[in-house]
């Protein structure tokens, strides 16, 4: 099912130059303009001009629908950072508001990075195009009805739904350190779909990715989650992602495939734990691309912005079939690449708590439950009548809800590499709270506040650890040892 | 010397007491403290022993249940401890560990050794734990203040409200309803007929008419005094890809492309943010950024609402490219040196207190130590633990009484483990405060175990149950209005939680009846004032004993005071008593009264006979390289006009005529006539200069007059430079004259100094003569020396 590593193919590209000017606000560690960064990369190294670009439409709340309720999109659409207040009940309902919070575009932003990704589905469905990229997609925490993980509209889900009218069978690997947990949930049921999530489980956010989740219903044994330990490197990653894709197309044999390449799962990434170099990450792409099947890349995770937009430069070159120089060629970010202004990055001496055993084991444990897939059919399944719709709803039921455990929301903390730009901002907690870090700098909030403080029946009196302290701590501060 | 080395991210055993089992925790900070010590920041893992019993109850059984799912006939790996011998049992015990979120500060210096933790995972042996040393894994999370145990998982939701309806496969020529028209735009292809060559001069060209385009630009000729300066910003990539734009517009055709880029208005220019700020803006960034951080929205509110905020936000990330930002990452890096990312912690050799003192080595059941010493008492016992009777040294394990000793290394395998090889007549969880702890019989937690129990609110009297946790978040906010963080992919470490104070009628009260004892105001002044509590407390009751009910409800009422509206009060304060003199303090001092410096540092230059201060004029380059830079004019037939009528167009970036007023009056000492007259061509409106020497003079006497409040225009110290025989004012925007240069500074590089430390001449004397010539040719070139080794710190 393989061919030649470098084979020459039809590159779409989906971009729009506004993208990288939404900001999540202050602190916040997920940064737009690392898409336009890896933009100004691929101009510069000449891959621009081999690819065609396309600047997508702006998805549709109809559109977007299509997988997200309609309450959850038309509360998107209307809420602004001036009247969040009159949205306390749904900012709650939908999780919106710390991790994702609203910002100046919120709404447009979703369209963009939802359109990219449809229209690659649309390309690829076409067959106008062999490979679409659309690094300002891959927001795979969205749910259906929640934001979720600086995510808030799945525009994986919708493209893959897309995907779906011309292809019997997608598969969708993710290869962020976090796990998948929006594509899984939303196609957890489904023979149709297969999700495939490398990532860091335990104490970690989202909390999901277990060995032992593994679809429910009809979807039984179509969620394939690969729970690694902190520090993977790029052999480690390799003995593992190799087999078990390898072992999934051979048994699922999708006719599309759709990669989620997260680059939190870069070595020194701020919020990630795994060690993984430019290479070995690309490594990856390089893999899923030789089965030659339409295949969609989109971005997603990654938080040291600078090995981001080398790591997306690195792949796009992947997927051209292009032999890219180690030295970065100069561009307005240039600065950000210091102090070696290479395009390849090096592992950390960080201790892999994946042992060969280990992996081993999941690898066996794995194939064990891909053995229970029927083998894939080889015809082309027939208009599926009506009724059979109903078929979902009694699985709801089926599903052992019970067998689930409280949703932990934990995380591990990561220390950033202290580097010379995009760490930035963060303290820890600098932006937690909207509301009393607004206060502090509108002193006629205050005055409002102040006056009426007693009239309530409870006083509040709200404190953050001082925002000087969190300040310090962040930015970027310690010099690069290397 | 990795060994001893520690990081943030490892896990380590602590030591806190030198009879206890180690301590379990990971590294999330290393902190210098300001007297040299390191502090670390850590998370807090609990063994089986710390858990209150019912939890280990608990515990045992998700321990059962693991076991179970493990025995399923699917699993090539067995986990059931039914397989386990008695032995490996008791030992397994010591290797489970609790999560816990908790957070603590330990001095590093009671590191003594790394191991590692890992959440079990069920394809795993057990027996793969006990293997191997210092290897612990656990499954759930402990929470030593609610005093639960919780797994530590997520779950993934099933049901109409969590998938997503699947799409349909089309049948053979049914349409999609999608028109690629519809989703995508083509900004670029790669089918064309032009060569990589062709594309790359194509890109050259656009940078050139860019270069000159700012070339005719009048405030770019400002902002960049040199062609080098021009031509590196015609190069930035908005120029690029206004080119690779340009082309595809055109078709690809070199010829229609190249055209459009110098259409009859001139040559294009592109500017990104970059170039497009001034100075002064760029200032007022910095200076907002300093003062709110990156709230963009406020900034752009407060210091430049003629931005938007994408105009900000594209501007600060490239500001972060230039070296003003280094260098306040610089100061930042200084404050942030207390940040360590690795210590090291050199092996421990001190004694333990606890052990025996017998120093002939071997003991074989003869009492050697003095008679005051447990060794006496003890030397005769076999290993608590192992039986053994010989080892090179002895220690006394749980309380003297007792009279127990184990060998060397039970005594290792106890402090690292927290508990004894084999199973003792002590049970597993013997405590030096002699109190085993006792297994209760009776099971307070219902039987199904944690993952099956609903979650309870625990507002009072509610006790609503739910399924899943999200459900109870929603319940707790609704119905509550009480906001439970939901899931974040940041880390916990970096959270703190807000808090809130709540006030309760007592609290209330006692503000109102001890005031005297909590002087509220002088507490909001001082945040650190202590107030004596206690006191408060007694007072309160004291008082409150007094008064009768009714009294005590009418002082919580809250009365508003009336102060009239802020305004007025601002007003009455800012509006003094028409019969009070201007006080004292406000007067300024009369200038001959001031003391005067002995010696004066800068003295004045002398006067001409006019009364202006006669400067010595400083060249700081010579006037060749000067004179295009300060005649460099909107537009070539602006130029020519000027350069015909030997007028100087310093003018057309001159302040307004309102500034002129603040100017020294121009003095000039050779008149030159000229046909011009004050109001025509191109300088029309700017009333600032004429040709006319003696016509100028006049009108600025009269734009002093008419401009300046009488006493403002003091003297000021005058700057009058000569160029070519004409009279020239020097302003700030203007280079030469010795005056400040204005440029932009994303251009200037800001001032670089190498400074040899220590360390840095040391290295300089390990690099051979021939080494170092060649680094000066190629200064890029990295220089790896036995020295660059990172900083390290020890610590006894
Ligand atoms: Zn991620
Ligand atoms: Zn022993
Ligand atoms: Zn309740």
């Amino acid at each position: 099912m393989t061919t030649q590593p470098h084979s020459r193919k039809r590159v779409c590209y989906y971009y729009d130059s506004d993208i990288g000017n939404y900001y999540y606000g202050q602190g916040h560690p997920m940064k737009p303009h690392r898409i336009r960064m890896t933009h100004n990369l691929l101009l510069n190294y000449g891959l621009y001009r081999k690819m065609e670009i396309y600047r997508p439409h702006k998805a549709t709340a109809e559109e977007m629908t299509k997988f997200h309720s309609d309450d959850y999109i038309r509360f998107l659409r209307s809420i602004r950072p001036d009247n969040m207040a009159e949205y306390n009940k749904q900012m709650q309902r939908f999780n919106v508001g710390e991790d994702c919070p609203v910002f100046d575009g919120l709404y447009e932003f979703c369209q963009l990075s939802a359109g990219g990704s449809v229209a690659a589905a649309v390309k690829l469905n076409k067959q106008a195009s062999e490979i679409c990229i659309n690094w300002g997609g891959g927001l795979h925490h969205a749910k259906k009805s929640e934001a979720s993980g600086f995510c808030y509209v799945n525009d994986i889900v919708l493209g893959i739904l897309e995907l779906l009218k011309y292809h019997q069978r997608v598969l969708y690997i993710d290869i962020d350190v976090h796990h998948g947990d929006g594509v899984e949930e939303a196609f957890y049921t489904t023979d149709r779909v297969m999700t495939v999530s490398f990532h860091k489980y335990g104490e970690y956010f989202p909390g999901t990715g277990d060995l032992r989740d593994i679809g429910a219903g009809k979807g039984k044994y179509y969620a394939v989650n690969i729970p690694l330990r902190d520090g993977m490197d790029d052999e480690s990653y390799e003995s593992i992602f190799v087999p078990i894709i390898s072992k999934v197309m051979e048994t699922f044999q999708p006719s599309a495939v759709v990669l989620q390449c997260g680059a939190d799962s870069l070595t020194g990434d701020r919020l990630g734990c795994f060690n993984l170099t430019v290479k070995g990450h690309g490594k990856c792409v390089e893999f899923v691309k030789k089965y030659n099947l339409p295949f969609m890349m989109v971005g997603g995770g990654g938080y040291t912005i600078r090995n981001v937009s080398r790591a997306w430069t690195y792949e796009t070159s992947v997927a051209l079939g292009v032999d890219i120089a180690n030295e970065l060629p100069y561009n307005d970010y240039f600065e950000y690449f210091g102090p070696d202004f290479k395009l390849h990055i090096s592992p950390s001496n960080m201790a892999n708590q994946n042992t060969q055993e280990y992996l081993e084991k999941i690898k066996t444990r794995l194939f064990e439950n891909l053995r229970m897939l029927p083998h894939a059919p080889g015809v082309q399944v027939q208009a599926i009548p009506e009724d059979a719709i109903n078929e979902e709803s009694d699985n709801d039921d089926k599903a052992d809800k019970d067998e689930r455990l409280p949703q932990k929301e934990l995380d591990k903390r990561i220390v950033p590499d202290n580097e010379f730009s995009d760490s930035e901002d963060e303290g820890e907690g600098g932006r937690r709270d909207n509301r009393s870090y607004k206060n502090r700098k509108r002193p006629r909030l205050d005055k409002t506040t102040e006056s009426k403080e007693e009239e309530k029946p409870k006083e509040e009196v709200k404190s953050e650890k001082s925002e000087e302290s969190s300040k310090t701590s962040s930015d970027d501060t310690t010099t690069d040892t290397g | 010397m990795t060994a001893n080395m520690y990081r943030v991210g490892d896990y380590v055993y602590f030591e806190t007491s030198s009879t206890f089992p180690y301590q379990i925790r990971r590294i999330e900070e290393l902190n210098k403290t300001p007297s040299g010590n390191v502090e670390a920041k850590v998370m807090c893992f609990y063994r089986r022993r710390d858990l209150p019993s019912q939890l280990i109850q608990l515990a045992d059984k998700h321990q059962c249940a693991l076991d179970e799912t493990n025995g399923s006939p699917k699993s090539d790996v067995s986990l059931c401890s039914d397989q386990l011998g008695p032995k490996q049992r008791h030992q397994m015990k010591h290797r489970e560990l609790f999560l816990s979120r908790q957070v603590e500060t330990l001095p590093a210096t009671h590191i003594r050794g790394k191991c590692s933790v890992t959440l079990f995972n069920e394809t795993e042996a057990l027996s793969s734990y006990l293997n191997k040393d210092d290897m612990f894994f656990y499954c759930l999370v402990y929470d030593p203040t609610q005093k639960t145990l919780l797994a530590d998982k997520g779950e993934i939701r099933v049901g109409s409200r969590y998938q997503c309806d699947i799409q349909q496969l089309l049948r053979d020529g049914e349409s999609d309803g999608r028109e690629l028209a519809e989703t995508e735009a083509l900004v670029w292809t790669p089918n064309h007929n032009l060569s990589d060559r062709q594309i790359d001069q194509v890109l050259v060209v656009s940078r050139s008419v860019g270069t000159f385009a700012r070339a005719l630009d009048c405030s770019s000729s400002v902002k960049q005094p040199s062609l080098h300066m021009s031509a590196a910003a015609a190069s930035r990539d908005i120029t690029l890809f206004h080119a690779m734009d340009t082309l595809h517009r055109h078709e690809y055709d070199l010829a229609n492309a190249m055209c459009s880029l110098v259409p009859s208005s001139g040559p294009v220019l592109c500017r990104d943010e970059m170039e497009e700020w001034s100075a002064s803006e760029a200032n007022l960034f910095e200076e907002a950024l300093d003062k709110y951080g990156k709230d963009f929205n406020d900034i752009r509110n407060d210091f430049l609402p003629w931005k938007t905020l994408k105009n900000i936000i594209e501007y600060y990330y490239m500001w972060k490219t230039t070296d003003r930002y280094v260098q306040q990452k610089r100061v930042k890096a200084v404050e942030a040196e207390s940040k360590l990312k690795q210590v090291y912690i050199p092996n421990y050799n001190k004694p333990n207190s606890a052990a025996l003192n017998n120093n002939k080595g071997v003991l074989n059941g003869n009492s050697n130590g003095t008679g005051a010493d447990p060794a006496v008492a003890l030397g005769t016992k076999a290993c608590e633990s192992c039986n053994v009777t010989s080892s090179t040294q002895w220690y006394a394990w749980a309380l003297p009484h007792m009279q127990c000793r184990v060998c060397e290394q039970c005594w290792a395998y106890w402090k690292k483990y927290g508990g004894l090889k084999m199973p003792t007549r002590f049970g597993d969880s013997v405590d030096f405060d002699g109190s085993a702890k006792k297994r209760s019989g009776s099971d307070i937690e219902d039987d199904k175990g944690m993952g099956h129990r609903p979650h309870r609110c625990n507002i009072g009297g509610c006790a609503k149950e739910f399924k899943l946790k999200a459900h109870l978040g929603r319940h707790y906010a609704t119905a509550h209005g009480i906001a439970v963080r939901a899931g974040s992919p940041r880390p916990v470490m970096k959270t703190r939680t807000a808090f809130y104070l709540l006030t309760t009628p007592l609290t209330r009260l006692s503000r109102r009846l001890c005031r005297h004892l909590m002087k509220p105001k002088h507490a909001a002044r001082c945040p650190s004032y202590v107030i004596n509590l206690q006191a408060v407390k007694q007072e309160c009751a004291v008082q409150m004993a007094n008064k009768t009910h009714e009294e005590l409800q009418q002082l919580l009422l809250y009365c508003k005071r009336n102060r009239g509206s802020v305004t007025a009060i601002a007003t009455r304060l800012g509006t003094l008593l028409p019969d009070a003199a201007t006080p004292q303090w406000l007067l300024l001092t009369n200038k001959t009264l001031l003391p005067q410096p002995d010696v004066v540092a800068f003295p004045k230059p002398p006067k001409a006979p006019d009364g202006s201060l006669m400067y010595e004029r400083v060249p700081n380059k010579p006037d060749a390289d000067k004179i295009p830079v300060n005649n460099m004019s909107p537009s070539l037939k602006r130029r020519a006009y000027e350069e015909m009528n030997g007028i100087d167009s310093s003018c057309l970036n001159a302040p307004p005529a309102k500034r002129m007023s603040k100017e020294p009056m121009p003095i000039s000492r050779h008149p030159v006539a000229s046909s011009a007259l004050p109001g025509t061509g191109p300088l029309a409106g700017n009333t600032a200069l004429s040709s006319n020497a003696d016509q100028y003079q006049m009108m600025m006497a009269a734009a002093v007059q008419a401009h300046t409040p009488a006493g403002l225009s003091g003297p000021m110290p005058r700057q009058v430079a000569q160029v070519n025989g004409k009279p020239k004012i020097a302003q700030m925007t203007r280079s030469g004259s010795g005056r400040k240069q204005v440029i932009s500074w994303m251009d200037a590089p800001d001032d670089l100094y190498f400074k040899a430390t220590e360390h840095s001449k040391k290295i300089r004397r390990q690099i051979s003569s021939v080494e170092l010539r060649r680094a000066a040719r190629k200064p890029w070139r990295y220089f790896k020396t036995r020295l660059d080794e990172p900083p390290v710190v020890v610590l006894d």
